[in-house]
């Protein structure tokens, strides 16, 4: 059987077989990253702790760190990524999945009282995002980003202070960091966040179903009408859902999805994806 | 409530430009490939049948008066040619122009042209299935197949991977033309778009889908299989 490891944090991955086992490594050498690599295996053993019904953790047998590298040992899971999943999936199993993402939020809300979070935490996190943007000549230089800008600050400087869930969330949860297992669903790649808040997983479940941002990733070939129908039934499950029970994420989806696009446009290099992103940023500055 | 029947042979080739569609040939008693793909079901429980043709097909191989005489010879009465004037990107717009220009409202059957089957037709949500095992040649990557659960409603449907051993027959019955064309309206920017998928994403809205298991399944998907099938018939 052909194993595929891959990881989209910058970390090393690598699989050893020990004994009869497989295990995962994840380890950084990157002494700034050391800090933020053991904030996440305490999260992803934090989760692992609680029961979700369909939703697993893989456990975390041991984390290993000094002053120049933090290495964390965990179980190897047997699954399948979205595309396979969603390509042989019925509509009993893809109604699980809805379900099952609504129970995990909710899961996170029970530790996650809505606080009031000030609005300068956020205008901060613009103004970091901006300049790591414009750092890079390429965005500097392009007329469309400087405007997104301009807009986006508009945004975050009229907001008064948010009232969100805050407590905690995984902090990426995209499909490209859920493993499919039969009808579990394992997360990986727990991410510490600048605003620890279960909204911020909606945002980017909803950055998968709504801007299929992991389909886009996605370089092999695929039944793509049929994961845009699949994307397209769970974001308006998702979006229904939520909308319908929390205040909160009707009044603070949209901005909160800004951000998010945002952060993402230091890191794009294609151009086909800077394009993607100019495209819905500023869609979604038309909305707001 | 009414009940149509939509026989879409709108496919366009680059071979087509000067040769007829082998699903117009005439089989050894005479009769049009694309007619007796559907004399396996009553034809009598429908109130219209629509064979959809492209205009150039019909200019280049006068395809309207041949299906036409085909009609007279099996007193095909509700039967009626449509003639589109564009080519169509995918089956799933064949049938809704069709149901466009012709005000089609009620149950919709559609059924392939290059296949036969026989089968019991309802005016219900189903789809045409059949056991692969029963073929003897199959190509089985350019078939979908169609995963069914216990208590016989359809689950799945999947467009060239085996997830099961029932294939999709070439039949598909929509109980609401007007549901139909609202689901094609949605999809029909997404990408080419298989009949497969309306169903799909109706699934996943909860409308049931019954499978419609159908006797004596005969692909004749190319020439090939077809000129097989004839002489398969003579062994």
């Amino acid at each position: 059987m052909e194993i595929e490891v891959k990881g989209h944090s910058g970390c090393d991955i690598s699989v050893a077989r020990e004994q009869d086992s497989l295990y995962v490594y994840k380890s950084t050498y990157d002494v700034k990253y050391i800090s933020r690599l053991l904030k996440q295996a305490d999260k992803q053993q934090k989760a692992a702790d609680l029961e979700y019904q369909h939703i697993r953790v893989p456990k975390i047998f041991d984390v290993m760190s000094d002053e120049r590298h933090a290495t964390i040992k965990m179980q190897y899971v047997y699954s399948k990524n979205f595309v396979e999943y969603f390509e042989q999936s019925g509509f009993e199993q893809i109604d699980y999945l809805i379900h099952a993402i609504e129970y995990f939020v909710e899961k996170e809300l029970l530790q996650s009282p809505v606080r009031r979070v000030p609005k300068e935490i956020f205008i901060e996190k613009f103004e970091d995002v901006r300049s790591k943007t414009l750092i890079k000549s390429e965005m500097a230089e392009d007329v469309q980003v400087k405007e997104l800008m301009q807009r986006a600050a508009v945004v975050f400087e009229s907001m008064d202070d948010w009232q969100i869930p805050v407590g905690w969330c995984h902090g990426d949860l995209t499909f490209s960091n859920i493993l499919f297992n039969g009808n579990n669903y394992y997360l990986i790649d727990f991410l510490d966040s600048y605003v620890e808040t279960p909204l911020q997983d909606i945002v980017k479940i909803r950055q998968d179903t709504a801007y299929r941002w992991s389909q886009l990733m996605y370089m092999q070939s695929c039944d793509s009408v049929r994961l845009r129908i699949i994307f397209d039934k769970i974001d308006r499950e998702v979006d229904a859902y939520f909308s319908e029970r929390y205040e909160w994420y009707r009044l603070y989806y949209k901005p909160m999805q800004l951000m998010n696009l945002l952060r993402i446009l230091p890191y794009a290099t294609e151009h086909r994806v800077i394009d993607y992103l100019k495209t819905i940023i500023s869609q979604l500055l038309n909305e707001i | 409530m009414k009940f149509s029947l939509i026989v879409p042979v709108a496919a366009d080739k680059p071979e087509y430009n000067d040769t007829l569609p082998y699903v117009f040939g005439l089989d050894e008693e005479g009769t049009i490939i694309c007619v007796k793909a559907v004399v396996g079901m009553d034809l009598s429980l429908f109130d219209n049948i629509y064979f959809t043709i492209l205009r150039k097909h019909d200019e280049r191989f006068a395809l309207k008066r041949m299906l036409q005489l085909q009609f007279e010879r099996f007193s095909l009465t509700q039967a009626k040619v449509v003639v589109l004037d564009e080519p169509t990107a995918s089956q799933p717009e064949t049938v809704y122009r069709t149901i466009c220009r012709e005000k089609i409202t009620g149950a919709i059957f559609i059924k392939d042209s290059d296949c036969y089957f026989e089968c019991e037709v309802r005016p219900k949500n189903g789809v045409a299935i059949y056991p692969l095992e029963e073929l003897s040649v199959v190509d089985p990557r350019n078939k979908s197949y169609v995963a069914v659960d216990d208590m016989f409603y359809i689950t799945n449907i999947i467009e060239k991977r085996v997830v099961s051993h029932y294939f999709n027959a070439g039949g598909y019955c929509f109980e609401d033309s007007a549901e139909f064309c609202s689901y094609y309206e949605q999809l029909r920017d997404l990408g080419h778009l298989y009949l497969s998928h309306i169903i799909y994403a109706m699934l996943l809205d909860k409308r049931e889908f019954r499978p419609i298991l159908v006797k004596g399944y005969k692909d004749w998907g190319t020439m090939y299989l077809y000129k097989m099938d004839v002489i398969n018939q003579f062994r």
